[in-house]
């Protein structure tokens, strides 16, 4: 059997780290602190891309797992697994990242505020589905279970987007990129396509290390293929 | 008080750290895993 490569996802991976310190470099030495929020704002050009990428990221394991039960076709469960799993890095580095703004901005690490709390329910919910994979060892059972766990914890996600439309929300309403000044929409942008690309290797690596132990579990071992055959 | 935030460069050196840990951490974590797999 051919041996996987993985030259194309480390050229993205490559790319978005550059893209990402490049911008990044950007964000801290270039762009000008903000008016009221001043250096404390360029926390922004991490944490808005990260937010950007988690909602890209979570939308395609809803679509892998709406796809897995539709078709039946394994390598959409792979591409949950995946996805799932950097769902929930990305999740959670949001939070981190949210709680160290909110230190400074809003004088606590954490609030129960709605963003805040429909974020912690989303990671808590995509952490119950990582789970849920571990715990179960039928293949079928397994991947069944967690694209409905998973369509059933997407809910969530557009409840995280508008939660501060609906509300009386600690958090700002999200910025429109028309209103944002060039100087600080540049960081922001080339930060987003380096997180974006880096995202998009590591979810392929990852999906092909979950097409691999799928097919040794699916796949007989070989003495009994032999023993079948005679 | 102005309503002006001043400083708060250790709060920024922070999330990017964290970011870059994270993120890098889990990368490597990811590849490392994809090599050990197929090594066997």
């Amino acid at each position: 059997m051919k041996r996987p490569t993985i030259r194309f996802p480390l050229l993205f991976i490559v790319a978005g780290a550059v893209f990402l310190l490049l911008g990044s470099i950007y964000g801290l030495a270039f762009a000008p602190a903000e008016e009221h929020m001043g250096e404390v704002q360029r926390i922004m050009y991490v944490h808005v891309p990260t937010a950007w990428t988690a909602m890209l990221v979570l939308t395609w394991a809803f679509v892998c797992a709406a796809a897995f039960l539709f078709t039946g076709n394994w390598r959409w469960d792979n591409r949950l697994e995946a996805t799932i799993q950097m769902s929930i890095v990305l999740c959670f580095l949001l939070c981190m990242q949210g709680s160290i703004w909110a230190k400074p901005t809003w004088g606590v690490w954490w609030d129960w505020d709605p963003r805040l709390t429909t974020m912690a329910v989303l990671l808590m919910a995509f952490s119950g589905v990582s789970a849920l994979r571990h715990f179960v060892q039928d293949p079928l059972k397994r991947a069944t279970w967690s694209a409905v766990s998973t369509v059933v914890g997407y809910v969530d996600v557009p409840i995280v987007y508008f939660s501060v439309k609906w509300w009386n929300s600690l958090h700002q309403q999200q910025s429109s990129v028309s209103t944002i000044s060039r100087a600080f929409l540049i960081p922001l942008m080339v930060n987003f396509a380096g997180m974006l690309l880096l995202v998009i290797g590591i979810i392929t690596i990852r999906t092909r290390i979950a097409a691999a132990r799928l097919e040794e579990e699916v796949v007989p071992p070989t003495f009994l293929v032999q023993e079948a055959a005679a | 008080m102005s309503g002006v935030l001043s400083g708060g460069w250790d709060f920024v050196i922070a999330a990017y750290a964290v970011s870059a840990i994270l993120l890098g951490g889990y990368c490597v974590h990811v590849i490392r895993a994809f090599r050990c797999g197929t090594a066997r």
